[in-house]
């Protein structure tokens, strides 16, 4: 029995040199894309039982709890964050926990590809691509956001003050690390703000 | 004589007289200082050309000082780093710089194209309008390449650039467009309250025109004022200060465009990795304009002669520099502000006398001037000019407004002439998005009025020219004004002067120039006037006045001043044109930014795009994602590798990456009878485990999208798109249910990129898939043609779907996209003793359309119906609604006329129709001829060894067996029999087997 071959987008792009940040392909995270009314108090109190937390309700927030997390991508609509061996497990057990409750669950672990950007000027980096002011107090640790980024549509979730994780279409990738790649690049930083 | 004759033994702000820089212009090489403008190292050379003109070929010098430069135009760089029609007062020369004049043939003191200056009088405002009319034909083969050669500014570069370029976006609480005293003052007074500020200037050195500008801030000079508060702002955490910087367009919104030139000055910062441009894309709350003014040219004969400079640019020349034009020079005025300039000269120990048209000047300025013995001559104009390529000598003649003839004149020799007609407000930024302006009889000109924005105007750019009161108007962006003490010259009244008399005839051997860059003279504005151009508007387009780059900053007021006179009109009532981006040019680098090469359009790939690229596929696009369209081997052409895919498929199996295909997932309890609105056919009769193909119209009835869905669970679809439609058709899905169905329960997710998908057709397609041991059952009996399997193939997980495109036994697999190269080469590795391929999309093309399957796109146009594809039976009777239901029930949907889609044999089975290729019901010698119908879908079918094609042909069901003709281009006519669409196994036992 033959076993099955895992590549990433990414899988063939050497590590990148010469950048004023550091760029890596996250590959090991599940993604599950989660549907269900945040006013249907059983939706919410079913995933609740799974995941251990209350999905986020405002806009543009997420939740964490362990190695899980939550994103809010519209009123409707979450993009749960998990450890990629345990997808199925932890989407058997959502299913599981929402029986007849009007929802729907999909493994999208493969649908997008992941860049964690790391470092001092991460955030001006993107904003080479991006219109959004990501240096203003609004994008703070935990914050996530559906964007334009350089053309393309992107989810960005801001991890840590420099560590930001891009999530583009996986057809996307290499696009996206060719731009990233090229706004990186040591010697092009801009610092706005003095920052 | 020493070899930078015009530099001043001293003196000279900006430059570093121990460090010495050379460069090279025109192929010599030039000396001057760092710190240094192209413009002023070679003006200290001692050379006075600096380019020659558009249409004349009149050799031109440097007018101004910065931006506004709009005769001394440089080539910079060479071969594919060259950068045409840059000012040579911006260009900041560095070790190793190579620059060259433009327009000029072979050099700038001999050039031929000068000869249109002595035939000028021929070559009159609108002249190639009235030329080159006839004959038609002359156009594109002797007219237009004559004037491209003549006429023109500098070349573009040779190859592609090798620089990077790249757009940055900033927010900002306000901008301030402009660094000098007005924009510095503002900056700090913004700055205090606490927000972000923007300031942006074009210069390399912050302040404007302070160090030109007389006056004292508080007990020190005005220049000293503003490097102290530019120091200041440099320390502020809530400032970004960006110079080298032109602001160079106001949009809605308060959306401004910058740019910013990183590494023009400094090769060793391009060699850092910074972009040579960056292009700023900049949002900000408040936009403060303090773009301050510019100094206005004075139309007399012959005032583009090389070394007639503004006044301002001569003050800059010598303060900044440390540069003198020339050892004898005349400021001819029509205000106090170039006394200024001569004083500065004087100091500088040039030989100078005014000349200042108005019959009364008072001014303290005026005043200091005569009494620090300088020749002063009031009630006086230029009315000659001496020498070409330089100034030899002047006429001055005496001058009182309204009186234009000239009487006595008195020749005066001199080497340079200063001239200042007054100032105009910097409007471009104000009024690029709609702002008002007024007329302003103290300037002579427009300053701002209102604005619909958060805007302001402040200082010069507002007309306002004392420092003491600009100061005052920046304090209105701080919470408390600051109150400063200023010492500045009372400024006497300035008279208009929009055209000095001149000796001789009028227009013969002494224009003058209006738009210096284009080449209008005050005679060709009159002239449109005179040809019925009454609208400033037509003027401009007519004579081309303002439409050079340089955009009309120096000319627009002073043709407006012309036409005044001419029309008897005040100048508010001519009005003016109309202000437009860009404020100065900026490259095309910077407007495509990274976006270049492998970044020009976001290319999607899919999970096997490698590999089609290691097996020498060709791609096509199809929406944005690039598709193998066929796999070529060694000795082949594509069509051999076409027909090879095609016939592998046929008889053996063949491969395809349908990754692209679009995958939505809809669940809900509602989610079938959705369906059933969205498709023309039946979804809720679809049972568990079962596929159909299914049509979508949009409401006006016609096809918009086809595909295969799948019932997963009673309340669980998989729906397949075309590939193109995928977004489009979650998007129209999601639409429907939150804007007009509401009250289903249904969740749409799109889901395509989660999987890697082929299509495994052919023969041996289950040969193939049982050799990975699927963990479910693959016989015929247990997994038939339209019906699903969930499992393992070779130990992956996939979703199987037994779906034809191809009219063969064939299986789309599908596997998440991470173990879809994995699952790839395991399939070609087990089909290869079968004698599995790759096909690519034409390929797919070719197979289908042998089948006469349709594709939306091709068959159809927008205009199609399900009935005119021959889809009737798939459009619901039954059901109560569906989208596109209620149009196909009006009248014209159902005539018996409409074009019907049909097969088509060819007379001659070797010769393919082309594609798109009309019908027509009579063939005539030449159009017009009545069209029937058209070409869908051509192909050459291996198949069959024959050529087959599908067309709309108008009523097309009702003519079975008719030939039709197809005139093609070439007087060429091609017949054709029509046929029904399914070329190949019309009762479909392969797809069975």
């Amino acid at each position: 029995m033959l076993e099955p071959q895992f590549e990433s987008a990414l899988a063939h792009r050497a590590t990148p040199e010469n950048l004023s940040i550091s760029m890596r392909e996250i590959t090991e995270r599940g993604m599950i894309d989660l549907r269900g009314l945040a006013t249907d108090k059983k939706f919410m109190a079913a995933v609740k039982s799974v995941l251990g937390f209350d999905l986020p309700k405002a806009p543009r927030t997420s939740s964490t709890w362990g190695d899980l997390k939550a994103l809010w991508l519209s009123p409707d609509q979450w993009l749960i964050l998990c450890t990629r061996s345990k997808t199925a497990a932890l989407l058997a057990e959502l299913n599981s926990a929402l029986g007849k409750i009007h929802s729907l669950a999909v493994d999208v672990s493969d649908m997008r590809s992941i860049i964690r950007l790391d470092g001092e000027g991460v955030r001006e980096t993107l904003m080479k691509g991006s219109s959004l002011d990501l240096i203003s107090d609004d994008y703070k640790a935990g914050t996530v956001r559906r964007m334009r980024f350089a053309e393309i549509a992107a989810l960005l979730h801001v991890v840590e003050d420099n560590v930001i994780d891009l999530y583009v279409f996986r057809s996307y990738a290499e696009y996206s690390w060719a731009f990233l790649l090229k706004a990186a690049r040591k010697g092009s930083e801009v610092k706005l703000f003095k920052k | 004589m020493s070899k930078n004759p015009y530099r001043l033994s001293n003196g000279g702000a900006r430059i570093d007289r121990a460090r010495k820089v050379t460069f090279s212009f025109d192929g010599k090489d030039v000396s001057g200082f760092a710190g240094d403008t192209l413009a002023s190292a070679v003006l200290a050379s001692g050379q006075k050309v600096f380019g020659r003109s558009f249409k004349y070929h009149r050799p031109r010098g440097l007018v101004g000082l910065g931006s506004e430069e709009m005769n001394a135009l440089i080539g910079v760089g060479e071969g594919n780093k060259h950068e045409p029609n840059l000012r040579a007062t911006q260009i900041e020369i560095f070790e190793g710089l190579s620059a060259e004049s433009q327009n000029r043939w072979p050099s700038l003191k001999y050039d031929i194209g000068a000869i249109n200056s002595k035939f000028s009088r021929f070559i009159p405002a609108g002249f190639y309008y009235k030329t080159f009319m006839w004959p038609k034909s002359f156009w594109k083969h002797v007219y237009e390449p004559f004037i491209r050669k003549a006429a023109g500014l500098g070349k573009a570069p040779e190859g592609r650039d090798p620089d990077t370029y790249e757009h940055m976006h900033i927010h900002a609480d306000v901008i301030i467009v402009g660094g000098g005293i007005a924009g510095l003052a503002a900056a700090e007074a913004a700055a205090s309250t606490g927000v972000k500020v923007l300031l942006c200037d074009e210069n390399p050195v912050l302040g404007g025109i302070a160090d030109l500008t007389a006056g004292m801030i508080d007990g020190e000079c005005v220049v000293d004022y503003a490097d102290a508060a530019a120091l200041r702002l440099a320390a502020l955490p809530n400032v970004h200060i960006l110079t080298r910087t032109t602001v160079v367009g106001h949009y809605h919104h308060n959306y401004l465009m910058a740019f910013e030139r990183v590494g023009d000055h400094d090769p060793a910062i391009l060699a850092s990795g910074a972009p040579k441009h960056r292009l700023w894309k900049i949002r900000a709350n408040k936009v403060v304009v303090a773009t301050g003014a510019l100094e206005r040219p004075i139309a007399f004969a012959n005032n583009d002669r090389p070394n007639i400079i503004l006044a301002s640019a001569v003050r800059g020349m010598i303060g900044r520099y440390g540069v003198t034009p020339g050892s004898t020079g005349v400021v001819f005025t029509n205000n106090d502000d170039a006394y200024l300039t001569a004083f500065a000269l004087k100091n500088a120990g040039v030989n100078v006398r005014v000349v200042d048209s108005r019959a009364r000047a008072d001014g303290a300025l005026v005043k200091r001037a005569m009494a620090d013995g300088i020749d002063v001559q009031l009630s006086s104009v230029i009315s000659a000019v001496e020498g070409t390529l330089g100034v030899t000598a002047v006429k001055i003649a005496a001058y009182r407004k309204g009186q234009g003839r000239v009487i006595t004149e008195k020749k005066v020799d001199c080497d340079f002439i200063a001239m200042s007609g007054g100032w105009n407000p910097a409007l471009h930024i104000w009024c690029h998005n709609g702002g008002k302006i007024q007329f302003d009889d103290g300037l002579q000109s427009f300053r701002p009025k209102s604005h619909t924005d958060n805007i302001v105007a402040i200082g010069a750019a507002n007309g306002t020219m004392s420092v003491e009161a600009t100061l005052l108007e920046a304090q209105g962006l701080a919470k408390k004004a600051k109150k400063f003490k200023v010492e500045e010259p009372v400024r006497g009244a300035l008279e208009s002067l929009w055209f000095a008399p001149a000796t001789g005839k009028y227009n013969e051997g002494n224009k003058h120039f209006i738009d210096f860059q284009n080449d209008v003279t005050a005679a060709d504005l009159e002239l449109a006037q005179r040809e019925g151009y009454e609208s400033i508007e037509h003027t401009k387009r007519y004579t081309t006045f303002g439409m050079a780059t340089d955009q009309g900053k120096t000319s627009n007021l002073n043709g407006l001043g012309v036409l005044s006179e001419a029309t008897g009109k005040t100048i508010p009532e001519i009005g003016v044109t109309t202000f437009r981006p860009p404020y100065t040019p900026y490259s095309f680098g910077s407007i495509a930014g990274a976006l270049t090469g492998e970044l020009f359009l976001p290319v999607r790939r899919t999970p096997i795009f490698k590999w089609h690229t290691d097996h020498g596929a060709v791609f096509e696009p199809v929406g944005q994602w690039r598709r193998s369209y066929t796999y070529p081997q060694a000795s082949e052409d594509k069509h051999q590798a076409i027909n090879r895919e095609i016939l592998c498929v046929r008889n053996k199996v063949g491969m395809l990456d349908a990754s692209t295909l679009g995958k939505i997932e809809i669940k809900g309890p509602d989610a079938a009878e959705f369906l059933d609105r969205m498709y023309t056919n039946t979804f809720s009769t679809l049972k568990v485990g079962k596929c159909r193909y299914g049509l979508m119209m949009n409401e006006l009835g016609f096809l918009t999208d086809d595909g295969v869905t799948v019932r997963l669970a009673d309340d669980h679809f998989l729906m397949h798109t075309t590939s193109g439609g995928a977004d489009r058709i979650s998007a129209w899905l999601e639409e429907w249910l939150q804007t007009e169905w509401t009250q289903y329960k249904v969740f749409v997710t799109p889901v395509t990129e989660q999987w890697a998908q082929f299509a495994v057709a052919g023969p041996h397609a289950r040969d193939v898939l049982s050799k990975l041991v699927p963990d479910f059952d693959i016989s015929n009996e247990a997994f038939q043609h339209m019906s699903f399997k969930q499992g393992h193939l070779g130990g992956t997980p996939v979703r199987v779907f037994r779906i034809s495109f191809s009219g063969e036994l064939s299986y789309e697999v599908a596997t998440p996209a991470n173990f879809g190269q994995g699952l790839w080469n395991a399939l070609m590795e087990a089909g290869d003793e079968f004698g599995l391929s790759a096909y690519g999309t034409e390929a797919l093309h070719v197979l289908r359309a042998e089948k006469g399957y349709i594709v939306v796109g091709d068959e159809s146009d927008g205009t199609v119906t399900p009935i005119d594809v021959g889809m009737e039976g798939m459009v619901s009777k039954k059901k109560a609604d569906f989208i596109g239901k209620r149009s196909l029930e009006q009248s014209f949907l159902k005539s018996p006329n409409r074009k019907q889609l049909v097969g088509l044999l060819t007379e001659d089975p070797t010769e393919v129709l082309p594609d798109g290729a009309y019908a027509v019901a009579v063939v005539k010698d030449k159009p017009p001829m009545e069209m029937i119908g058209q070409v869908t879908s051509s192909y050459m079918s291996p198949t069959l060894g024959r050529s087959i094609a599908m067309a709309l042909i108008q009523n097309g069901r009702a003519r079975m067996g008719e030939v039709i003709s197809f005139p093609l281009e070439g007087g060429k006519v091609m017949k054709a029999t029509i046929t029904d669409t399914v070329f190949y196994d019309k009762e479909g036992g392969r797809l069975h087997a």
